[in-house]
């Protein structure tokens, strides 16, 4: 189960699965996204490689135009998975 | 323990609820479970992007040998294609720079023991080691 919503306030909130089978449904949602925004992972379960691909598909185009995407909650796991792909790098991780 | 799915990322739930399956009877922890469950949806979408030569099903088979969990991927009636050959992923690229290609297969890598490819009769297998204990 994979959800991506983005609220009133502008958040994006991820929840459950992001495999490589949600990848147009994810796409639909961030492509709209064009101004900074953060994007709550807080109950993410799991992101693979092509669910980072789109999240750094994203980060290109808004940083382009001086915005970028902000990654709060991130669980342990997915943030390991963020540090070997040196995607703490490229996104500010916040925890709250 | 292993059984069939069809070749397409449709499948992926199917596999996943497989996957959890086995984990919850052979009891990797959480980031052994992760990391399995990321390559095996990587080298999955790999034989459904690469291999469309075939439309048979891939195997997924899990066992636990010694301490290690092994996570094999067969597909059948494909040509050669060893995606885990490709060349090493520079992470410490800038925003502007990177590109996601190899992200899977460098992910893989870093969070298994082993990733291994072979090839015989038209099948290619993948095979996955977590080793549960250091």
């Amino acid at each position: 189960m994979f959800t991506i919503n983005q609220r009133e306030d502008g958040e994006v909130v991820l929840t459950g699965r992001f495999d490589a089978s949600r990848v147009a449904e994810a796409d639909a949602v961030l492509d709209r996204v064009t101004f900074t925004c953060r994007v709550n992972m807080k109950d993410l379960d799991y992101i693979s490689s092509l669910g980072l691909g789109i999240l750094l598909k994203t980060q290109k185009r808004l940083k382009t135009s001086g915005n970028e995407i902000i990654l709060v909650n991130m669980n342990k796991l997915i943030r390991d998975v963020f540090r070997i792909a040196r995607f703490d790098t490229i996104f500010k991780i916040e925890e709250a | 323990m292993e059984r069939n799915f069809r070749k397409t990322v449709a499948s992926l739930d199917e596999v996943f609820a497989f996957l959890d399956e086995e984990f919850a009877r052979h009891g990797p922890d959480p980031a052994a479970a992760y990391a399995l469950t990321l390559a095996v949806e990587e080298f999955f979408t790999n034989f459904v992007k690469y291999n469309p030569e075939s439309d048979r099903d891939v195997t997924v088979g899990v066992l636990l040998e010694g301490e290690s969990l092994i996570v094999r991927l067969i597909a059948y009636g494909v040509d050669a294609f060893d995606v885990t050959a490709t060349g090493p992923v520079d992470v410490s690229l800038s925003l502007e720079e990177r590109t996601p290609g190899g992200l899977g297969i460098h992910l893989s890598r870093h969070m298994l023991d082993d990733v291994r490819y072979e090839y015989e009769d038209r099948r290619s297998t993948i095979t996955l080691v977590k080793r549960l204990r250091p």
